[in-house]
């Protein structure tokens, strides 16, 4: 899971940019050792069989061909020119002396370079050695061949192209396990942070991200978020408290004026007219303190306070009871209300606020669903989760209003003049958020089909 | 019922909102005693014999519920009515009513007040076990739980039955909606939506339909109470 993070992290790819471009620049140096290297050592053993052929050269010039005959027996009798190759030829390239015995075909040229494989084992070489020599041919068309063996310079170049080769894949290698650490490290921080941020979403504003005490940027980032959330828990503490205040300030004088109107209402000297109109009051009265308890309601299920009497319940059992609460308000507009579907669907809740929900949800389905249609409540286990769904074959929600329906006051345009107060959606939001489920509103052709994602109980 | 059974103590500092708890509970024929903060309460609570005890949960000096505890150690039986702001009913206020004490959230009214009163000062009468309720020619049989009216038996849901129940035990008296919901459906929260009166209207309709007179009532804007004429 983290090893994924990693490797699909902003931070691993510029890891990676970074030891490519660096790996290119490292090659290039080493490439450039190895070549110049090898052109050194070679340029050496060059310059060293240039010497000899000038002085064995000389040596016939001074003294002729019987003098360079013995020169050459003498060299090849000397140790510490072993490694040395000597061919002198008649004109009609038969070997006069020399430690090779037969002059190479391919040295058909009358002087230069060649590189040739040797006819015949060397006395101090490998088999079969490669062999790289100066060739000339003297006035009196007898040819001369100097040479040596450079099988060992190939070898030694090897040795270095090995070298370089295992150094730079080793470099790649460290720089690669390198970025892996130093980035899991990076997506370890942020995935705490991250993992803080969504706690704070689901429960609430207590949480904080953990330090490690190391005074890093890390740490700093993260005290700095929790500075910020401090400073935004302790502004909603205090609009909290301020529309607590509102809220109790209001309902006490409302409370008497309740009081009064009551009293008038039940008084002895008082006129069928006003007594209706006082009647009128209170109706308009109670509907503005249940506007006033809803919110509050709605407001106090969003603190987060009541998942302390959270148990496990059967949501089957609570749309059943729903239903059967709702049976005489179907039966009136001459809707069939229906609940199927599984026995038992346990999840951890508060069977006042569930109940709450699935009431408001019925209750719009038959509100805003068609006269003498039908309202099927199901209970369904998919992929391990235990959904609930309120379907009517009503006029349904445009889709693009699916997520304005659940603001606070929001009427559908053709809904404004039917009974309620925009509140119930609120509710069924926040009661669903406190309990960690997920609302899907779907298109039910005709009419809207509502579900409710509850996850099972953790045992 | 004796006489110190129709003594009430309210504890309530808001002088307005306490002077008409005293008239309507007065009113219903209530002896009533007024504390306007919670050692007067204290006091009191621990000097007279009470049938109810309401306490509002905003007191200037103690909160309610501490109120009620201290009285409990004191000894004081009488249930207790808690008065609370919506905002201030938390798990504890909410295990009231399991029990045996019951809170009444504000804003109330004053004729739910006096029903939730009523309720919980018949807790001390003694219960008498009886099998068959009669309110005028209604007949509940507990037994097979089945009504009837003259004989003629009526057709209920059992949830019908438990209602219609409810409202027979509590004969004469105002029994609130929100008061149905707690104890037909054991939900304990407001309705928002009228659906409890479309469901009483039905049983209504069973039980009162074609008969001689009517006996479920309709008390505006708080619930229904069921008695027989005269």
């Amino acid at each position: 899971m983290l090893l994924a993070k990693t490797l699909t992290s902003s931070t691993f790819r510029l890891a990676l940019i970074a030891i490519g471009t660096f790996g290119v620049i490292v090659s290039a140096i080493f490439s450039y050792v190895y070549l110049s290297t090898s052109a050194y050592v070679r340029s050496r053993s060059d310059r060293a069989i240039v010497s000899e052929y000038l002085s064995l050269k000389s040596a016939y010039e001074r003294s002729g061909r019987d003098g360079l005959i013995a020169l050459i027996q003498e060299r090849i009798a000397d140790s510490s020119f072993a490694d040395n190759v000597y061919i002198l030829a008649d004109p009609s390239s038969v070997t006069l002396a020399g430690n090779l015995k037969v002059w190479p075909s391919t040295a058909t040229a009358p002087e230069g370079w060649i590189e040739f494989r040797a006819g015949e084992p060397l006395p101090n070489a490998a088999n079969r050695p490669l062999l790289r020599a100066m060739l000339g041919t003297f006035p009196s068309r007898d040819r001369l061949l100097v040479g040596r063996d450079i099988s060992e310079l190939d070898g030694f170049a090897d040795q270095i192209k090995t070298a370089v080769i295992s150094g730079i894949v080793l470099i790649f290698l460290l720089a690669g396990v390198a970025s892996i650490l130093v980035t899991r490290r990076t997506v370890g921080r942020i995935e705490s942070i991250n993992a803080t941020s969504r706690a704070i979403m689901q429960s609430g504003l207590d949480q904080r991200i953990p330090l490690r005490g190391t005074h890093d940027e890390w740490d700093r980032v993260a005290e700095n978020l929790n500075l910020m959330l401090d400073r935004i828990e302790t502004l909603m503490g205090e609009v909290r408290q301020v529309s607590d205040n509102v809220a109790h300030d209001l309902r006490t004088p409302l409370t008497r004026m309740r009081g009064r109107l009551e009293k008038a209402y039940h008084g002895q000297r008082i006129s069928a007219d006003d007594q209706a109109l006082i009647g009128d009051t209170i109706t308009d009265l109670d509907a503005v303190l249940r506007i006033f308890s809803s919110l509050t309601r709605i407001a106090q299920i969003e603190t987060q306070a009541r998942k302390g009497a959270f148990r496990t319940v059967n949501l089957v059992e609570i749309a059943g009871e729903v239903v059967e609460l709702y049976d005489a308000a179907a039966e009136q507009v001459g809707t069939c209300l229906a609940v199927v579907g599984d026995r038992e669907a346990l999840v951890t809740g508060d069977r006042d606020l569930i109940f709450d929900a699935i009431a408001n949800l019925v209750d719009n389905a038959i509100k805003h669903g068609r006269a003498r249609g039908q309202v099927v409540v199901a209970n369904e286990n998919i992929d391990g989760k235990q959904v609930i769904s309120i379907a009517d074959d009503g006029p349904g929600i445009p889709a693009h209003e699916y997520e304005q329906v659940f603001k606070r006051f929001y009427r559908l345009e053709h809904s404004r003049y039917t009974p309620g107060n925009g509140l119930g959606l609120s509710l069924v939001a926040a009661v669903a958020h406190l309990h960690g489920a997920r609302i899907e509103m779907l298109d039910n052709s005709p009419g809207l089909k509502l579900r409710l994602w509850f996850s099972p109980p953790v045992r | 019922m004796t006489g110190s059974h129709r003594r009430i103590l309210v504890v309530e500092d808001d002088p307005e909102t306490a002077g008409q708890l005293v008239e309507s509970l007065t009113s219903n024929g209530y002896k009533v005693d007024l504390a306007t903060n919670g050692s007067d309460a204290l006091s009191r609570g621990a000097a007279g014999d009470y049938a109810v005890i309401t306490i509002d949960r905003m007191l200037p000096d103690i909160d309610g519920i501490a109120v009620m505890r201290q009285l409990r150690d004191d000894g004081i039986a009488a249930p207790v009515l808690i008065v609370s702001a919506l905002g201030e009913v938390d798990d504890r206020v909410r295990g009231l009513r399991a029990g045996g004490d019951d809170y009444l959230v504000k804003p109330f009214s004053f004729v739910e007040l006096v029903a939730r009163v009523e309720a919980l000062g018949r807790r001390s009468d003694t219960i008498v076990k009886e099998t068959i309720l009669r309110v005028g020619d209604l007949a509940l049989d507990l037994v097979s739980r089945t009504a009837s009216r003259r004989g003629k038996d009526i057709v209920l849901f059992p949830r019908e039955f438990q209602l219609l129940e409810y409202l027979v035990r509590n004969e004469g008296r105002i029994v609130s909606r929100a008061m149905l919901l707690q104890h037909v459906w054991d939900l304990h929260f407001d309705p928002s939506t009228n659906i409890i009166d479309v469901y009483v209207g039905r049983v209504r309709r069973k039980v009162d339909g074609q008969q001689a007179y009517p006996l479920i009532h309709t008390v505006r804007g708080t619930g229904y109470c069921l008695r027989a004429p005269g």
